[in-house]
């Protein structure tokens, strides 16, 4: 397979899409499918599947660290490193240098980045949930933000093209709060899991279900097409999955897409701005710097797809300025760079479980549990915050790592530690954050990186919903883990945590109606430039509680449908 | 205090799930970043590393299986320390083996050592109170340690017993022969625990 195809001489295209992650493989696969030439921009280094996997095979003592973190590695990536263990030797190398790449925290904004093919979607959790109907319709009941131009309705078939072409597994669960999909077979639950599960839907009348990923359980035709297999079950996914058994756009999108022979790629390219023409009220294409030589150079198109991560397309919006759009392209609204919003995390309870001593599991599960949202939902009323979370999390044994908190040592010591420990369980909430245009991003008047375009500066933080929120989450857990009978039950509420650590951030160029108010229609167009479309995080005009990926893929094949046929059309 | 909050905080002694190092000192805008000194080179002297191999081994001594020195322990954890802790701990690790010269640790029989190191690890919670370890967890369900920071690194006990279990349960000597190596299992299923029958690795 040749990513590398020959780019064009006269830099003339059908489509331009900028960024190779989640939402640009998308809309490349979509639009060459539909018989467009298009051309990838992607702005960091170029990454082949499995070749480039450096890591996938190694054995736990070929990592000098096992796994922690050097502290020159920190430095360097400090803001990956605020996870915790991104900026290991395992994943290190799909994380950004954040040195290189710095950018400027008016507030504390934990930015991580992912630049070379395939972007985040290289590590991201794989966790893929649907949005349900309240959530794309609370945005207007409740006052906030701005509506949704689209409701659950216009996005399920394209939730259903997504789920199939990903691959996603998991159990029709029949829940209003969780739509069901299409999926290939769930991954089991573990004993102590399905006490949990039983007993949470007897006492609290909330479900728990086995969680939803991108792992492929049983291959379909169309996957092992692409040279995709089924899951070995070694959970080392963000490693790069030899076996293409983990969704990524590498592993997926551009395989699809190349095998069109319609799609071309440049990798260390950034793309500085997007050249607007004052006459015919439309984008003409991109000006790129070369990441290594710096040379600048033009490409033209008549769609263009934003898809360069939620700030980062932001940033480019706000860079392209012309006479029509001086405060950046598409922004007569002032709203982008606005409502950054993400899902808040480091929050949650865990225990441990008596019994079970008999069971144990062959194998790592890629997945966890996950509870949906209860709060705020049905016939549940909080009085201190709007909206809801979801936890993830689930059961396992306890191994050797228990030793460093038991008395004692030598040889008896040795012996116990190395056998099964007791089961642990525990749960993290991913909340919902509320859209607030005070929370923002915005360029630098005069600070520059190294190829001169302006500076990210990010200034926002959490609300008071979201941190009543997290004491819920906290208190909540523990209460259900309670319930079930577990011991040493111990709640955490990380403080260290800011707005981006959940890689969720997104909301900087919202869809809505009006464009007084928005930046993005129903289609994902720029309301004022309209073959421009953005299709990443950014449109999200809400964050709802379950995690996104899976959402902005389906509004991008949507919005990639819809460029079509207004091009034939002959609308764009 | 409501019932909910009771149930929460439970104070874990040593430590609960294994601590990630440079969380210890991971943020650009903490102040402990002004701690920062990459220039400093940790490196032990010949007497230090005979007691750091010494007490690593009567953590994990070679038993049916081999033990921290044939699996490589005393030099991963001078390599850890070098690399993934800062001056905080460098002092510590530096105060806590002089503290056993001090004693005259080597030259004391085995019972002494014992009864040494018991006291050691009796001292060192009573130190880590301070450090309000907590277990938690971020995104998927990573085990995370949350420890206060604290300007004094954390007790010379606590890093060699975390860093001994650590470099011997992944080395590959530690690995084979206390566990069942998996490293494809190619399936995912729950099975019973047969007596004597060992964990998986993977």
């Amino acid at each position: 397979m040749n990513l590398n195809l020959v780019v064009d001489k006269t830099h003339r295209y059908n489509a331009i899409v900028v960024g190779s992650g989640m939402t640009g493989g998308m809309a490349a696969k979509e639009l060459t499918e539909k018989g467009l030439h298009v051309l990838m921009i992607e702005r960091g280094r170029e990454v082949k599947h499995i070749e480039d996997y450096d890591t996938a095979m190694k054995a736990p003592w070929e990592f000098a660290y096992r796994g922690k973190v050097p502290v020159h590695s920190a430095e360097e990536l400090w803001a990956n490193n605020r996870f915790g263990t991104l900026a290991n030797e395992e994943t290190g190398s799909f994380f950004t240098n954040d040195k290189h790449n710095p950018y400027i925290e008016k507030r504390p904004f934990d930015w991580i980045r992912a630049y070379h093919t395939g972007g985040k979607s290289m590590h991201w959790g794989r966790q893929s949930y649907r949005w349900n109907r309240q959530d794309f319709e609370a945005n207007a009941k409740e006052g906030i933000g701005v509506d949704w131009p689209i409701r659950y309705d216009d996005l399920a078939p394209w939730y259903t093209h997504a789920e199939k072409f990903v691959g996603i597994n998991g159990n029709k669960d029949n829940l209003e709060v969780l739509p069901d999909g299409f999926f290939l077979p769930a991954m089991p639950m573990y004993s102590p899991e399905r006490h949990f599960s039983q007993t949470m839907m007897k006492k609290l009348n909330r479900p728990v279900v086995i969680g939803r990923t991108a792992n492929l359980t049983k291959p379909q035709p169309w996957h092992t097409a692409l040279g995709r297999a089924t899951c070995q079950y070694r959970s080392k996914c963000a490693r790069g999955c030899p076996y293409g058994a983990v969704y990524s756009s590498l592993s997926g999108a551009i395989p699809a897409a190349t095998q069109t022979r319609r799609l071309s790629m440049l990798h260390d390219t950034i793309v500085s701005e997007v050249l607007f023409d004052e006459k015919t009220q439309k984008a003409t294409g991109v000006r790129v710097i070369n990441q290594h030589t710096r040379e600048v150079s033009e490409y033209f198109a008549d769609i263009i797809f934003l898809n360069a991560g939620s700030m980062n397309t932001a940033a480019l919006l706000l860079n392209s300025k012309s006479n029509r759009f001086p405060d950046g392209l598409g922004n007569d609204s002032d709203q982008v760079g606005r409502n950054i919003m993400d899902h808040h995390l480091g929050v949650g309870a865990n225990a441990s479980v008596e019994g079970f001593e008999d069971d144990i599991v062959y194998g790592q599960r890629p997945n966890a549990l996950y509870i949906p949202r209860f709060r705020n939902w049905a016939n549940d009323k909080q009085t201190e915050y709007m909206r809801g979370f979801g936890y993830q999390g689930g059961a396992s044994r306890s191994d050797w790592k228990r030793g460093v908190a038991q008395d004692g040592f030598g040889a008896d010591f040795k012996k116990q530690i190395t056998q099964p420990g007791k089961w642990n369980i525990g749960f993290g909430g991913f909340g919902e954050v509320l859209p607030n245009p005070d929370n923002r991003m915005y360029l630098d008047a005069e600070k520059t990186d190294s190829w001169g375009i302006p500076m990210i500066v990010f200034d926002a933080a959490f609300g008071e919903n979201e941190l009543a929120m997290r004491k819920d989450i906290a208190n909540s857990a523990a209460e259900m883990l309670e319930a079930a009978g577990f011991k040493n039950i111990n709640t955490y509420n990380r403080p260290e945590v800011h707005l981006g650590l959940g890689i969720h951030e997104m909301g900087t160029a919202r869809m809505g109606k009006d464009p007084k108010t928005s930046v993005l229609n129903k289609y994902n167009q720029v309301h004022a430039c309209k073959n421009v479309f953005v299709t990443d995080g950014a449109a999200m005009a809400s964050s709802s509680c379950v995690n996104p990926s899976l959402t902005y893929m389906a509004l991008t094949a949507r919005a990639a449908d819809f460029a079509v046929s207004e091009m034939k059309k002959k609308n764009l | 205090m409501n019932r909910r909050e009771a149930i929460s905080h439970v104070a874990l002694l040593l430590g609960g799930a294994f601590s990630a190092p440079t969380l210890l000192a991971m943020d650009h805008l903490e102040s402990r970043a002004a701690v920062k000194n990459a220039t400093v080179v940790f490196e032990l002297n010949e007497m230090q590393r005979k007691i750091v191999a010494e007490v690593a081994e009567m953590i994990i001594p070679k038993t049916d299986t081999p033990g921290a020195l044939e699996a490589g322990v005393p030099d991963f954890i001078e390599l850890m320390l070098k690399d993934c802790y800062r001056q905080p701990e460098h002092i510590s690790f530096n105060e806590g083996i002089q503290q056993l010269k001090t004693a005259g640790f080597l030259t004391k029989s085995l019972a002494e050592k014992t009864d040494f190191l018991r006291r050691l690890e009796e001292d060192t919670k009573e130190m880590m109170k301070a450090y309000q370890v907590q277990q938690s967890k971020m995104g998927d369900n990573e085990d995370q340690e949350l420890i206060k920071v604290q300007a004094k690194g954390l007790p010379f006990w606590r890093l060699m017993k975390e860093l001994t279990l650590l470099g011997y349960f992944t080395s590959e000597v530690g690995i084979r022969s206390s566990f069942d190596y998996v490293p494809i299992p190619g399936k995912l299923e729950e099975v019973k625990l047969k007596p004597n029958q060992k964990m998986y690795a993977y």
